[in-house]
């Protein structure tokens, strides 16, 4: 072998581990599966005549074709442009959850992890509480009482990840301080901080972005659920669980309404768990940590 | 410091900790009528509310106390098997959990048995030739099965047994003590749609736990005398490697909540989850209030049951700290 050619990487598909030199087809077609539904949902309602809200009264319920590729609802409005509008609706609201449980989980978690004792007690009974919650139910009855908002949805969907990615991080960073890099930065007066951000975080990243891919699609199902429900955003403005809802009165006479974004979002999960999976560091751990 | 008195510590400690949540959960729940912007009263009755009908409102719901005075109140009452009375029934609440619980532990425990049913001979196959190909194929199904969220599901298994082959009824519900084979038929749908999805999570964990455990030098000497893997897997292996599924399903039962909201909405199931959307749609704050303090209650009962059991099932636990 030349060592020109690229280092061949082990990759865990599966968690089977085999050696491969470039991702696997499923890794490739998965992130190409996301970034066409990112590109559709940011792009396309910019080309004129992009209007998800507009009614063809003249096919109303119209099968797939050459008109409306995926059809048309009840209403003759376009499936295709209401799902690629209501995957916005689920990126949105899972960007706000990332973010939030990025943050509140990843302090957290350091805090728990790096101080030990009363901290970590106290952190501890407060991820038990948040987990104690019917987290679906809470963010129901705040929507029905402040309105729906994405922002609302996210930020609360958020908050119910971080004693998650708490969990996570904490774990890491008591395994990283009884490792010799970290001590031996302290006994050499290294400052805390210095530590945290030198030598801890960047091991603590790579655990808590791969969670942020679960985390993704807990807020994608999440907000599906909710607008199922009808505590989402309010009809007619699209997302995925909303336009799911609306089709299921038709679902004998016209089942690509609810099919449609049902599959996207399917999908979508699939492909983020795929990409999740991949880049996980470690082993198959998937069933570690669960207990609680 | 003896075995004993640690272990009386420890279940003291675990006790205060589970009561603390339980309360500040309760005083979470009471503070509910006050995410409203403005009055819950004048929401609720109307602009031509009289102030009398106002302060009785308010005092019916603690509105007129400060949280903590209401949440002392509330639990005094609950204690003594007073939940409050539902805003829109006048029903108490306790009678309407009375006759809803039973129904969404049902839809419960028959989803563990689909999830059981199938996650355990799946895992088992998969452990017994790992990286055979029903191996691959069982890994391949599941983890494309995880991505299908359960409303979606929900409304395949509609479409696919209620529309298409109409050998199911889609929406209803026919209680047991009435009819059981009809409780049956109006049980399947939502049962599969509760089970399937965690008898994916099941069958992964179950395999992963089965492949590990195999790996054990018991098993290497249990081998050694000549055992075949499956004796080995159904006689050595499934024991501990079970183990992590009491935990799932013990945290499932605090979840199921959640998932039953969904489910008996989608199937017009009259469990808990479709007794507190309603409730919730209809600002019925007792009803709303009783149902997440029990489902609390539930979580942290079952966090401690889970527990326990643990120590009775993995003997090698039993005298570590947690």
């Amino acid at each position: 072998m030349s060592t020109a050619e690229p280092a061949a990487v082990t990759v865990r598909a599966f968690g089977i581990r085999t050696v491969r030199r470039r991702p696997p087809v499923g890794v490739l077609a998965a992130a190409a599966w996301l970034a066409v539904v990112a590109l559709a949902a940011l792009l396309l309602p910019l080309l004129p005549g992009f209007d998800p809200l507009h009614g063809d009264f003249a096919h109303p319920s119209a099968a797939p074709g050459a008109g409306h590729w995926l059809g048309t609802d009840g209403t003759g409005r376009d499936v295709l442009q209401r799902t690629v509008a209501g995957a916005r609706a689920s990126f949105a609201v899972a960007a706000l959850t990332i973010l939030v449980g990025l943050l509140g989980g990843g302090m957290l978690g350091l805090a728990a992890g790096w101080f030990r004792g009363p901290v970590d007690k106290a952190i501890g009974f407060t991820t038990d509480l948040l987990m104690s919650v019917p987290s679906l139910l809470l963010v129901m009855i705040t929507v029905s009482l402040r309105g729906p908002s994405l922002t609302v949805i996210g930020t609360l969907i958020g908050l119910f990840t971080v004693p998650h990615f708490t969990r996570v991080v904490r774990a890491v960073v008591l395994s990283l301080t009884e490792r010799g890099f970290v001590q031996a930065a302290r006994m050499i007066g290294t400052a805390p901080l210095r530590i945290l951000r030198r030598e801890v975080v960047p091991h603590v990243a790579p655990v808590a972005l791969t969670f942020a891919f679960t985390a993704t699609t807990v807020a994608i199902v999440a907000e599906g659920s909710l607008s199922f429900l009808g505590f989402g955003l309010r009809p007619p403005e699209p997302s995925w669980g909303g336009i799911i809802a609306e089709g299921r009165t038709a679902l004998g006479s016209a089942p690509w309404i609810s099919l449609a974004p049902a599959t996207a979002l399917c999908l979508t999960v699939l492909a983020l768990n795929h990409l999740g999976e991949h880049l996980r560091p470690g082993g198959p751990a998937a069933a570690k940590g669960a207990r609680g | 410091m003896t075995p004993g008195s640690r272990t009386v510590l420890r279940h003291a400690g675990r006790t205060g900790r589970a009561a603390a949540v339980l309360l500040l959960v309760t005083v979470a729940a009471l503070g509910l009528p006050h995410l409203m912007p403005g009055s819950p009263a004048i929401a609720a009755l109307g602009p031509t509310a009289t102030p009398e009908q106002i302060s009785a409102y308010d005092a019916q719901l603690g509105l007129d106390r400060n949280v903590f005075a209401a949440t002392w109140q509330w639990i005094g009452d609950a204690l003594h098997g007073d939940l409050g009375h539902s805003l829109s029934t006048g029903a108490a609440v306790t009678t309407e959990l009375a006759d809803r619980v039973p129904v969404t532990l049902e839809l419960f425990l028959a989803a563990q048995l689909v999830a059981l049913g199938i996650a355990v001979p799946v895992a088992l196959l998969s452990a017994w030739r790992p990286g055979g190909s029903f191996d691959k194929i069982a890994t391949v199904v599941t983890f494309g099965w995880l991505a299908v969220p359960g409303f979606a599901l929900g409304l395949l298994l509609i479409w696919v047994a209620a529309v298409h082959l109409r050998i199911l009824p889609a929406t209803g519900w026919t209680p047991f003590t009435e009819d059981p084979a009809e409780n049956l038929r109006y049980l399947v749908l939502p049962a599969l749609t509760l089970g399937l999805p965690e008898a994916a999570v099941f069958t992964r964990t179950l395999r992963g736990q089965l492949i590990d455990t195999l790996d054990q030098p018991y098993i290497a000497a249990a081998r050694g005398r000549g055992m075949g893997t499956s004796r080995l897997l159904l006689r050595r292996a499934l024991r501990p490697a079970g183990l992590p599924l009491v935990t799932l399903v013990g945290i499932g039962i605090g979840t199921s909540l959640g998932g039953s909201v969904l489910v008996e909405s989608l199937f017009a199931v009259p469990g808990v989850g479709s007794l507190v959307s309603a409730a919730i749609v209809g600002r019925d704050f007792p009803v709303v209030q009783a149902v997440l303090v029990v489902s609390a209650a539930g979580v942290v009962a079952a966090t401690f049951a889970v527990d326990l059991l643990y120590r009775t099932l993995d003997p090698r636990i039993a005298h570590e700290h947690r």
